[in-house]
């Protein structure tokens, strides 16, 4: 069984020239542990087709199902549910100023469980193993571009989520920043088996994925290799 | 609370950042502190006017008084039963017979209306508060013809301890070839009498009741017997009244101290609350700012709303540490605003440039006085307003869309 299916998912935006339709129909099959690159222009909808499969957005018609079940977007414990199996990395690292990065990775496991203690230790051996241990204590605004990019990708593993969404998560970074952070992406995949699902308009990215998708007039395409 | 919510409270008030120190912020907790202060000031003048009012009427005046129900005043004999009857009763503390009467009170050209009150100021504990408020000279009338008078009343007929004055009393008037001539006798004044109630003292003098009695050819008759209820028994004066009015066979005429003053204290409460009400008004308009604070900030931090329910923070928590962080402001301001209102209010009460009028409010000094039913009220309505005002903004939490926001930062 897939871990998430697509199915015909469709999704509009009203502007003032006119609707937009960004996706028509997408249809996209993951398996558990896979790595999966989402390709395309600027505006071609990849970071709506993630937001969508990460509960964050709601979509006009189409169905999702996670592990076979089907998502109601209007479900109360979606947040919960988001919470628990959905680890996120966007563009910006997004990243909580009046917090430590310590208390930054260990937020998503706070707001799950309320235990703050178990989540700060979690935290900690988190960035150790990513190599941030002596930044722990540093404000998001004393952590260097790359630095603060691993803190949010240590945010989003902290609830050892199914799936991690990348939304072009390299777009801020330089070239050498760049490959560590894919590097320690793919390294976290083959170790914990966490499926990854990267949107990037960079075909190198893309090329080390295990599957390539486009998006191209609202349509996703596998790029055979 | 959510353990959630405590930890986001403490870190909006330790953060370095210090954002309780941004400039709404500070407009909205100097609204709250001026509206409060405002409001405790007001209160605390009139429970303060209040209080000193009522025992300065219950000080000066006893608290039950029995008249002779028909014509003429009481005699030797019914006082005697009076006192007697009375005696008996749990809630009584003492009784004195006194003879009262108007009298022109008269010092060369300078001439003034007053009150003579005959009292049997040898009677060790007297129904009123005579003795105490005789702050100047001596309260004991042995001299012959000796008279206490009202401070106020001896300022206007220019009156100095030791000075001697006329009492003029058309009763007892004598019958000439001239018509008639109202009976007359000089009196030495040595002692002020103080009790701050403007009425009092501008009209009330004592004399010794056997004095009182000859000057009026009043032998063995009394105007009133006064009657001094123990503390318990007060409030409950009116009620006593008409039971001993029902077991005197309405022989006596029995009023109390609160038929005499209900209507005052009633007018009092009652202009408490509407100024109460009135100036919670000014804690509405403060609560305007608590609004557009709580808006600011929450269109200042949308991106870290929008992060956090990304993560899984519900709208629940999110608008549970809006509200959390405005009661904080809301209790310190509120708090705050109500020390610098008692503050104030003793300033007013302590400084002598503004004074009462004594004629129209009774009382010349501003008296502060501030319970904790004030205290808890103030903080109840003022709290619940800043919390209605800050539930109108957070309706926007759970309007907020994540990938809007994302995409927008």
């Amino acid at each position: 069984m897939s871990l998430i299916r697509v199915e015909k998912l469709k999704k509009s935006y009203n502007e003032a020239s006119g609707k937009l339709e960004v996706l028509r129909g997408v249809d996209l099959e993951i398996q558990q542990g896979e790595m999966i690159a989402i390709t395309g222009e600027s505006g071609s909808g990849k970071s709506t087709l993630l937001h969508m499969m990460g509960m964050l957005d709601s979509y006009d018609s189409g169905n999702i199902y996670y592990s076979g079940k089907q998502i109601n977007p209007k479900d109360k414990d979606l947040n919960e549910f988001r919470n628990k199996r959905i680890g996120f990395v966007f563009q910006s690292h997004y990243l909580l100023e009046d917090f430590t990065a310590e208390e930054n990775v260990a937020m998503p496991k706070f707001l799950a469980t309320k235990d703050f203690k178990k989540s700060v230790l979690d935290s900690r051996k988190l960035l150790k193993a990513l190599d941030l241990d002596d930044r722990r204590s540093h404000y998001p605004n004393q952590l260097s571009g790359g630095e603060q990019q691993r803190v949010a990708v240590a945010r989003s593993l902290i609830n050892s989520p199914e799936i991690i969404f990348a939304d072009e998560p390299t777009g801020n970074l330089d070239s050498k920043h760049s490959d560590e952070l894919i590097n320690m992406l793919m390294d976290l995949n083959k170790k914990y088996g966490q499926t990854l699902v990267i949107a990037t308009h960079n075909k190198e990215i893309a090329g080390r994925m295990d599957r390539c998708f486009i998006l191209e007039n609202g349509i996703l395409k596998e790029i055979p290799k | 609370m959510n353990k959630i919510v405590l930890f986001f409270l403490k870190k909006y008030i330790l953060s370095p950042k210090r954002e309780w120190l941004r400039f709404d912020s500070v407009f909205m907790v100097t609204g709250i502190i001026i509206s409060v202060a405002t409001l405790t000031v007001a209160l605390s003048i009139f429970e303060g006017y209040e209080t000193v009012l009522k025992k300065t009427i219950l000080g000066v005046n006893s608290h039950i008084y029995v008249f002779n129900a028909g014509e003429g005043n009481l005699s030797s004999q019914n006082v005697k039963q009076i006192e007697n009857e009375l005696q008996k009763h749990d809630g009584v503390e003492n009784t004195s017979a006194l003879i009262i009467t108007q009298v022109m009170a008269v010092n060369g050209n300078r001439i003034k209306g007053s009150i003579v009150r005959g009292i049997d100021w040898e009677q060790q504990e007297l129904p009123s508060k005579y003795k105490k408020y005789v702050l100047e000279g001596t309260w004991k009338l042995d001299a012959e013809n000796s008279a206490v008078l009202g401070y106020k009343l001896a300022n206007e007929l220019n009156l100095k301890l030791g000075d001697t004055f006329k009492l003029i009393s058309s009763l007892n008037s004598k019958v000439t070839p001239m018509g008639l001539k109202p009976k007359e006798e000089t009196f030495t004044l040595v002692g002020l009498y103080r009790s701050g109630m403007y009425e009092y003292d501008s009209k009330f003098i004592f004399i010794d009741r056997n004095v009182m009695a000859e000057f009026n050819s009043m032998e063995n008759e009394f105007t009133m017997v006064e009657v001094k209820m123990k503390p318990d028994w007060i409030e409950r004066a009116d009620y006593i009244a008409y039971v001993w009015e029902h077991e005197f066979d309405y022989q006596y005429q029995i009023s109390s101290w609160v038929d005499f003053n209900s209507n005052l204290f009633a007018l009092l409460k009652m202009e408490k609350w509407v100024i109460f009400i009135i100036l919670s008004f000014l804690i509405l308009i403060a609560s305007f700012n608590v609004v557009s604070s709580v808006s600011t900030s929450i269109i200042e931090k949308r991106t870290e709303l929008g992060i956090l329910k990304a993560f899984g923070a519900s709208d629940k928590i999110l608008r549970q540490v809006f509200i959390g962080k405005t009661l904080i402001l809301a209790v310190l301001s509120v708090s705050f605003g109500q020390i610098l209102g008692v503050l104030l209010a003793k300033f007013l009460s302590w400084q002598k440039f503004f004074v009462l009028k004594g004629d129209v409010y009774f009382l010349e000094e501003i008296n502060v006085q501030f319970g904790y039913i004030s205290w808890i009220i103030i903080l109840g309505v003022s709290m619940l307003i800043v919390f209605a005002a800050s539930l109108i903004p957070l309706k926007n939490i759970s309007k907020l869309n994540i990938t809007n926001i994302i995409r927008k930062a």
